[in-house]
């Protein structure tokens, strides 16, 4: 529902600034869709009359006009259609800015024009661009037109939701702001129009369809004239999102917008009657006949069948209930009768309809959400008095009104104590009745709860109070059973059960109002939870075992190590009381216990293994106890388990690192530098550490012989290295905290992908190849691979083969051949000149 | 004459294509006789050296070839595509019996794979992992849990002491008195970790072992929450038959406190070695959370209640894997690990 706030202030005063208005209707539920805000137009765009116009000779449609705009007169050229002289309409000054342009003086095709005659967009008004503004003729001649446009204005879009059809109208809405901000609803005042009786002018109206038809009623009005409306209604429509037509079509239009419910006028005239024993014309809501023909105001033929619902003149249908009108009897220029229907029809019937001829329209879009039969007569009373009052006319006879069943009272009642329970605090009764009588319900009594509805006076409860003052809690406290009666208003169809009601009262008081009852502290660090999850999955996939060994060692066993003396004690922590001397310390390595359980499997003739630990390592700070997660592998044997179909590789180096860089890879943490480390118990060549950051995070190295046979473990007869792999847990832990994935978009453009080979010098490392490669062209090689190493038989000595797939990227374009063969050459030559590689 | 010459070229097309093996074979025979410089190209060429009558005939019969070679490539390229797809959708003798490859994973420790279980199992309870430092001070230790100066855990015999004044924590109680010190109800968390007692390994004890104690304060708790939630706990640990009972126990921190038992998951309750023939196993430590400790915390214990359980992980574990001494867990003997490997967590 598009609504002007200009419009909505007709009915209740509006909060002082535009975005309380908005904030008051998002927090009553009322989500507001989209702004637009229609600013005040200069001073000096006004109302003018064009005095002549002439044709320019040899153009197609610009024309001279003389313009008096209360001063002047001045010389414009106008291009629309529609300037003829005589026409009132917009006159935009020079110096004038409109929302696009500025007005300037200018010379067409060689004539002075001094000032612009509009058009609605051209004034962002609305999107008709068709031709200029044209203007009753009783318009006075140089006034601004924000007085005639009621600018400035904001155009709001709601999305009202399908259980609040009541919200379908600028009344609606204005009920539910008046409820929230406490403020006095303004209807329009209605009389009844009695019609004078006029035998000549009747009408046989005939309900033969009470189940899809409810209610049916119908005015007559004769001595119209078809015109178009005023400029105040047109602009209204149009500010609204609906296209003006003629005064009668345009009322109707209004009315609906202000209460929500649809009308519909047909030319009495063009009714035809039933048979000639009964010559008024006629109206029948009745079921389509099959495969009946129904040409519609759209001008398209709809083959109607007997689940359609049509209000029938007395030979052909006249419109297909509730969705749209006929063409044959519509009204036109020379319509001087309407009949005026105000009617009710079912959801269903209306829905289905809808669907099965693809037809939506604002009527039936309003039909299918429920509306309520109840007040139809005051709405054919709305629009009656707009009719005399815009058009003329006389009202001939009394309402024709067909209402078989009228709607039942409902009555429900609401417990205070039940609004604590659901919503989380006490609202005051007084409150209660307050917030439910500003939204038109009805206060009955006070009287014990009843789940049920009830639709009958008589079958209400013994009161056993009737007037509510403030903070007259009392009695709904000492018994919650206790509760307010209400007659439900019969437009608020989606209201049957008390938990309804409660959700008004909360929704109006407030949702801000609700206490945060328990607040729960979030102790929980989910972060480390999740990458401990990670990294232990990841060795367990890896085919690794997970040891658990007790946090006491054996402070030899550090010495074994090779660890110095000072710094232990330094860092130590002993226990007083140690059950034996080997247990007599907190653990500051898992290595020494990992050794044991290497061969404790070994003795039990396990040889290949992959063993490590994920544990708390323990040592003291000064004054200060540290406590830090440590991972700790070792790998020893073959490298896969004995396969007849794949080759047994003995665990090497660059399967150790593809452990270390596998973790890191999935834990996304980018490694800054790597270095060898310095520990006592790794041979010194074939170790790495890795750092993020300035922080190691891994490392990992093959194990000395002399420190493997302190362990009793022989590395020479074994014949199989041990290779130990470190991770600083909390570290991992910290640097993948902030982690954040971010989907970038998909490359439009294929990925282009060379290889190379080569001989290089062997002290050259691998990654100062990559390196370097990248760095020829960054933005188009996205990445370099290694797929072949070769040394040895027909390699010179001294010297490698690398053979490396180059992957190029255009995320721009596709990537032509001799783009492609460009850079690979002048990778080559790079490569030549920087390591003097050879091509193989 | 002309037509002779055709023919030959249409016989020698023939031989041609049937040497063909594969598309770039084809791709050569199409160049030859249809392409840029092909035969069928050259005779298109002796048009003009012909005479206006001549020629029609001539372009005819070129006309013609042409559409017969490109015919007869286009067979051959259709024979040649269909070869290739029955070779792919043909037999092959695979012995199928022979192993696939795949390389096993390890496995996680099983006192690993429980915890998670028991975190996972809290967890949709609505609990909340909190964890403190195995080394702790007498304070939150003993002092803060209720324990009389000279309860005997505080003997050298029960407690690890450090050689700078600290001990290791008897309980992961420790990490609820830091966390009720640091957050005000409602507090509803599990600790698991690591706690050490001065016991000798023996087929049920060890000085160090694993446990998670929860510890729930709010608004209107009573042991029967307790009740529910030990329940539950057994349940999903051991399946929805298991039957379980809570009986009077005492400890200084729980008022009043309790055990819990649950069905022997061996006999079903009908008495076996694992039972010692009671029917029942002991699970879990447990009560209401004693006044005294919440006072100490500085929580208001006429607004609020709670309780705490302790449940050991070892045990569990025995329990659930059926592993008759507690000490095989800290064998680390891979051979018991790879039994584990199946485990789902
Ligand atoms: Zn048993």
């Amino acid at each position: 529902m598009i609504i002007s706030a200009r419009w909505l202030s007709k009915y209740i005063d509006l909060p002082e600034t535009f975005e309380e208005l908005v904030q008051t209707l998002t927090f009553t539920g009322i989500e507001v869709e989209a702004i637009k805000e229609i600013p005040a137009l200069p001073e000096t765009v006004v109302t003018a009359r064009i005095l002549t116009s002439e044709k320019i000779p040899g153009t197609e449609h610009l024309q001279i006009c003389m313009v008096d705009f209360g001063k002047g007169p001045l010389q414009v050229v106008c291009g629309a259609p529609n300037c003829h002289s005589g026409l009132i309409t917009v006159f935009a000054q020079v110096g004038s800015k409109l929302p696009e342009m500025e007005i300037k003086k200018t010379t067409i095709h060689s004539v002075e024009s001094e000032g612009m005659l509009c058009s609605e967009k051209e004034l962002g008004i609305s999107d008709n661009h068709s031709g200029i503004i044209e203007l009753p003729p009783e318009t006075p001649i140089g006034i601004s037109i924000n007085e005639i446009f009621e600018l400035p204005d904001s155009i709001i879009e709601l999305e009202i939701t399908p259980n609040r059809p009541d919200l379908l109208g600028y009344i609606g809405i204005a009920r539910d702001l008046a409820a929230s901000l406490n403020k006095r609803l303004k209807l329009p005042s209605l009389r009844n129009y009695p019609g004078e009786e006029d035998p000549s002018i009747k009408l046989t109206l005939l309900l033969q369809e009470p189940q899809k038809c409810p209610r049916y009623t119908a005015r007559i009005i004769d001595g119209i004239s078809i015109k178009e409306s005023p400029l105040w209604l047109k602009i209204a429509l149009i500010k609204s999102g609906l296209r003006p037509i003629n005064n009668i079509v345009d009322i109707t239009n209004y009315v609906m917008l202000e209460t929500g419910q649809p009308l519909h006028a047909f030319d009495y005239h063009k009714l035809l009657p039933i048979n000639q024993e009964n010559s008024h014309p006629a109206i029948i809501v009745r079921r389509a006949k099959a495969a009946e023909e129904f040409i519609a105001l759209d001008g398209n033929l709809y083959h109607l069948d007997e689940e359609d619902l049509v209000i029938a003149d007395g030979q052909r249908p006249s419109a297909l209930a509730g969705i749209i009108g006929g063409k044959d009897t519509a009204i036109s220029n020379q319509t001087t009768t309407i009949v005026l229907e105000s009617a009710n029809f079912s959801p269903s019937t209306i829905r289905k309809s809808s669907l099965r001829h693809k037809i939506s329209t604002d009527s039936s879009y309003r039909f299918e959400r429920h509306l309520s039969p109840a007040h139809l007569e005051k709405v054919s009373n709305r629009a009656l008095e707009l009719i005399l009052k815009v058009v003329g006319g006389r009202v001939c006879n009394e309402l024709y009104d067909t209402y078989p069943e009228p709607q039942k009272p409902l009555y429900l009642s609401v417990r205070p104590s039940r609004f604590e329970e659901l919503i989380g605090y006490e609202l005051d009764a007084f409150l209660i009745k307050n917030y439910l009588q500003s939204l038109g319900f009805q206060y009955i009594l006070c009287g014990l709860w009843q789940k049920e509805p009830i639709n009958e006076y008589e079958l209400l409860p013994q009161a056993i109070s009737l007037d509510l003052e403030k903070n007259d809690n009392q009695i709904f406290y000492e018994n919650p059973q206790m509760a307010l009666y209400f007659q439900i208003p019969p437009y608020r169809v989606d209201i049957t059960r008390e938990a309804d009601i409660i959700e008004e009262l909360a929704r109006l008081d407030g949702f801000d109002k609700i206490p945060q009852k328990k607040i729960i502290h979030p102790i929980m660090d989910w972060h480390a939870h999740h990458i401990k999850h990670r990294i232990e999955d990841y060795f367990r996939q890896s085919g690794f075992y997970e040891m658990i060994n007790p946090s006491f060692i054996d402070p030899i066993k550090l010495e074994y190590l090779g660890e110095d003396k000072a710094e232990l004690e330094k860092k130590l922590i002993r226990i007083v009381n140690p059950q034996s001397s080997n247990q007599s310390s907190m653990r500051t390595t898992l290595l020494p216990q990992l050794m044991d359980n290497l061969l404790y499997n070994l003795n039990h003739s396990e040889r290949n293994l992959k063993l490590m630990e994920l544990g708390k390592l323990y040592w003291k700070d000064g004054n200060k106890n540290c406590e830090t997660l440590h991972l700790t592998a070792l790998m020893t044997g073959l490298n896969t388990l004995d396969h007849w179909k794949v080759k047994n590789e003995p665990i090497d180096i660059y399967s150790v690192k593809g452990v270390v860089e596998g973790l890191l890879d999935q834990l996304g943490i980018t490694i800054d530098e790597m270095k060898k480390v310095q520990h006592p118990w790794l041979v010194e060549a074939d170790n790495l550490a890795y750092f993020s950051k300035g922080n190691l995070c891994a490392s990992f190295g093959k194990m000395r012989v002399k420190t493997a046979e302190k362990f009793n473990i022989d590395i020479i007869t074994l014949k199989q290295d041990i290779w130990v792999l470190d991770f600083e847990i909390n570290t991992l832990i910290e640097l993948t905290r902030t982690y954040k994935t971010v989907f970038s978009p998909l490359p439009k453009f294929p990925a282009v992908i060379r290889d190379i080979s080569f001989l290089i010098n062997l002290s050259i490392p691998y990654s100062d190849i990559v390196k370097s490669i990248q760095q020829v062209e960054p933005y188009l090689i996205k990445d370099v691979n290694i797929f072949d190493e070769y040394r040895g038989k027909s390699i010179p000595d001294g010297l490698r083969s690398i053979s490396l797939h180059i992957i190029l990227q255009d995320y721009e374009k596709t990537l032509t051949e001799e783009r492609v063969e460009q850079v690979i050459d002048s990778v080559i030559k790079m490569l030549e000149n920087t390591w003097q590689i050879k091509m193989r | 004459m002309i037509d002779d010459q055709l023919k030959n070229i249409a016989e020698q097309a023939k031989i041609d294509l049937q040497e063909c093996r594969n598309q770039n074979d084809i791709l050569n025979i199409r160049a030859k006789y249809l392409g840029k410089k092909s035969i069928v190209n050259s005779l298109y060429s002796q048009l003009r050296n012909l005479s206006e009558e001549e020629r029609p005939a001539f372009g005819k019969k070129v006309n013609e070839l042409r559409n017969e070679l490109e015919r007869m490539i286009e067979e051959k390229e259709e024979e040649l595509k269909l070869q290739i797809v029955n070779a792919y959708d043909s037999v092959q003798v695979y012995d199928l019996t022979l192993p696939g490859v795949y390389f096993p994973p390890g496995s996680l420790h099983p006192l690993t794979i429980i915890r998670r279980k028991m975190e996972d199992i809290f967890i949709s309870l609505g609990f909340q992992i909190a964890e403190g430092p195995d080394i702790e001070d007498e304070y939150h230790n003993f002092d803060a849990l209720n324990t009389p100066e000279d309860h005997p855990s505080r003997n050298l015999a029960d407690t690890f002491y450090l050689d700078n004044g600290y001990l290791l924590r008897t309980q992961t109680s420790t990490v609820q008195v830091r966390i009720m010190e640091s957050y005000p109800p409602p507090i509803y968390i599990i600790s698991p970790g690591r706690c050490y007692r001065n016991d000798k390994p023996d087929p049920s004890h060890s000085p160090v072992f694993h446990q998670v104690e929860g510890l729930v304060v709010d608004k209107g708790i009573s042991m029967a929450d307790l009740k529910d939630t030990l329940q539950f706990f057994a349940k999903a640990m051991f399946g929805p038959e298991v039957k379980s009972r809570i009986r009077p126990h005492f400890f200084p921190f729980t008022e009043p406190s309790a055990e819990m038992d649950i069905s022997c998951v061996s006999c079903q309750g009908k008495g076996c070695r694992i039972c010692k023939n009671s029917g029942w196993l002991e699970l879990a430590g447990a009560g209401m959370v004693d006044p005294n400790v919440l006072e100490m915390m500085g929580i208001d214990d006429q607004k609020y209640s709670g309780y705490a359980f302790g449940i050991g992980i070892e045990r569990i574990a025995m329990l659930k894997y059926n592993i008759p001494d507690m000490r095989i867990l800290y064998e680390n003997d891979v051979r018991m690990l790879r039994q584990f490997r199946r485990e789902i967590i």
